[in-house]
């Protein structure tokens, strides 16, 4: 099994949901940008997802977009994240860091040179404008036991959650709602297609499962214990930071991490 | 292309998954619409009896004279209604749209015309309409703004990065992973996922069937060279594919802007700049720094500054099927000012490029020879920035007045 699916089932013995939290890389500055990430590190988030940043977002609601044209300005480099966020993973051993970025990003930096340069530190990949169709794209991280973190939607067809699951390791992403990162929506029959939704995708597979989407409080996260395994938190934390710089940064992650 | 909508290494679908659905109903329903007789009868009625189709083929013989080479004839998609071959592809999505049973459309728009486009044709439909715009377009282009307003469509500003064509075109695409239940994303030019760039190339398509007849009816022969103006690339596919593979030269004429520079054009063609890469749903050549960043671009007509290109043509210019050339902007406005001054005709800025591009070549051809120039837009749209370009006081003086006149 990968080690970032048994690095999940393993915390799972002791906590009913395990925290999944996003740093934009650059965002506001480089060097800012790894504070944040060594704060949470050090509150012992048990996922960490590093945003590399590209000009043209699609899957981004307009925080995480314009925080990514803001990081833009400080011309981050993959080749320096990836030799940032692999020391980091060293120093910090009990929380797992991924990368997150968009595709051509990527292929100018070469999915094998991308493989070879994850290997040591960062256990998996999030990539949301390539499609599963494009899974051989990916092989290369594949070899070298990278996961690449393939997306499930609601609505989606059995035939197409089987794809997936054929090709899913380590964890698989679950968006929750159509649109955007960054916007929130809940109601008593969202909550009920929720838990159906997740329970098809479960008979496909036994990959841990990670939410995202709409998920900002501690509330949210205690409304989907025994769903899931991760609960992905991304535009709430970035909001927090742009209100009140990091000791509000510090205090929204301590409130998500009060689901243990 | 093949099954996948790739052609050669360019193209594809790379979107997100949430579009995947979307995506795939769109390529169902195009494929049953486009082998329906009924429903490419029901376009080629719209565009004759909404748009004015056929456009003509104008001979101009001032202007071939002046230049001393070659015969020059315009094909005038200026004179569809809206003015500008944006009204081929509206009406043919538009008309789908229908079909599908959707009742909201979005798009985005660089010089606005795909955004009016796209307005007239959901009033006509009775589809509601939201156009994208970058804040910085809609500077540049307000008279648009203001009639897509007038048409009762809902225009966006999208602020984020570039504030331009490919910002518009992601924040459609976000509107489009929220909304695709109800909506079609009518996506202006032949770029985008699979079906996109088929579908928009084939709407125009229209456009070089009609120069195959009229040049056989008025010159008695195909034409040497056919010259178009390469944004996104739509009027120039609709132009050339029905010549692919003939003895028709085809040449697209890219944005040289006002230099070589990173932001100074919008050449995805002979610089270094543009490389292979993949975004906003499909593969191309894109203008980006060596991160994958995607870069910055400049022209004087804001329909030029895209920065990726169909993937028909970075195919078809591979294949050395089509040939690709630039033009600056001072020549341009050269280009812009000759044709006006000759023949009496008010070209578009996009299209003054291709008019730049021809009336170079056209010099070096023998008058028993024949270009085709493809005028995709009028010109009035374009009258603060012709103004501007060609320094002309009095306009200040007008604009002066009437904000005066306001007060």
């Amino acid at each position: 099994m990968s080690t970032l699916a048994t690095f999940v089932k393993q915390q799972r013995q002791q906590k009913s949901m395990l925290l999944m939290t996003h740093v934009i890389y650059g965002y506001p500055t480089i060097d800012e940008s790894l504070q944040m990430m060594t704060s949470l590190l050090e509150k012992g988030v048990a996922i960490l997802e590093v945003q590399f940043p590209f000009s043209d977002p699609v899957a981004d609601g307009p925080v995480i977009t314009n925080a990514c044209h803001d990081a833009l300005e400080n011309k981050p480099k993959l080749s320096q994240c990836l030799a940032d966020i692999t020391k980091l993973a060293a120093e910090y051993p009990n929380t797992k860091v991924l990368l997150m970025s968009y595709l051509n990003p990527i292929l100018q930096y070469g999915f094998e040179a991308l493989a070879a340069d994850m290997q040591a530190g960062v256990a998996g990949i999030i990539i949301p404008d390539l499609p599963i169709d494009h899974h051989a794209m990916a092989a290369p991280l594949v070899e070298k036991s990278v996961d690449p973190i393939w997306l499930m939607i609601p609505d989606m067809s059995d035939e197409r959650m089987e794809f997936v699951s054929q090709h899913a390791q380590g964890l698989l992403y679950c968006v929750s709602r159509k649109g955007v990162t960054g916007q929130g929506s809940d109601s008593q029959s969202e909550q009920s297609q929720l838990e159906s939704y997740l329970n098809s995708i479960k008979k496909h597979t036994d990959v841990p499962l990670a939410l995202g989407f709409g998920i900002s409080t501690a509330q949210d996260i205690q409304g989907i214990v025994g769903l899931v395994d991760v609960a992905v938190v991304g535009s709430a934390l970035l909001r927090a930071y742009q209100n009140g710089g990091l000791s509000e940064f510090n205090e929204k992650a301590d409130e998500l991490l009060t689901v243990q | 292309m093949n099954d996948q909508g790739y052609f050669g290494q360019y193209g594809g679908s790379f979107i997100p998954e949430i579009l995947y659905s979307s995506q795939q109903e769109l390529l169902k329903h195009y494929r049953e619409a486009m082998a329906d007789p009924s429903f490419v009868e029901s376009v080629k009625k719209e565009m004759q009896q909404y748009s004015g189709r056929p456009t003509p083929l104008t001979h101009c013989a001032n202007l071939s004279a002046q230049i001393g080479g070659a015969q020059i004839y315009l094909k005038r998609e200026d004179l569809n209604h809206s003015g500008a071959h944006k009204m081929n592809n509206v009406i043919g999505q538009g008309l789908l749209t229908k079909r599908m049973g959707k009742k909201r459309v979005i798009a985005e728009t660089g010089a606005g015309q795909h955004g009016v486009a796209t307005a007239l044709i959901s009033a006509r439909l009775g589809l509601e309409c939201t156009i994208y715009m970058g804040a910085h377009d809609i500077e540049r282009q307000y008279p648009n703004v203001f009639w897509m307003k007038q048409l009762g469509a809902t225009v966006v500003p999208v602020t984020t990065g570039s504030q331009t064509l490919k910002d518009a075109l992601d924040e459609a695409l976000r509107d489009w992973t929220a909304s695709f239940e109800d909506t079609h994303y009518l996506i202006g030019t032949s770029c985008g996922c699979e079906p996109f760039p088929e579908m928009v190339a084939g709407f125009q398509s229209v456009i070089g069937e009609e120069v195959k007849d009229q040049a056989m009816a008025q010159i008695g022969k195909m034409p040497d060279k056919i010259f178009a103006c390469v944004g996104g690339g739509s009027n120039a596919c609709g132009i050339f594919l029905p010549f692919v593979g003939t003895d028709t030269e085809l040449i697209g004429i890219e944005a040289g802007g006002c230099g070589d520079g990173v932001g100074e054009h919008a050449k995805r063609f002979h610089t270094d700049q543009a490389k292979f890469g993949i975004s906003q749903g499909f593969a191309t050549m894109f203008l980006q720094d060596e991160e994958g960043q995607l870069a910055p671009t400049h022209s004087i007509s804001a329909g030029l500054d895209y920065v990726g290109v169909s993937p028909i043509l970075a195919d078809l210019s591979d294949r050395g099927l089509v040939r690709m050339s630039s033009a600056r902007d001072e020549e341009v406005v050269a280009g812009f000012k000759q044709l006006m001054k000759a023949e009496g005709i008010i070209a578009a800025l996009e299209s003054s490029h291709a008019i730049a591009g021809g009336l170079r070549e056209a010099a070096q051809l023998s008058p028993d020879q024949n270009i085709v120039i493809n005028v995709s837009g009028r010109g009035d749209k374009d009258i603060f920035t012709i103004a501007k370009a060609l320094g002309d006081e009095p306009f200040k003086d007008f604009l002066a007045t009437y904000l005066e006149g306001e007060k």
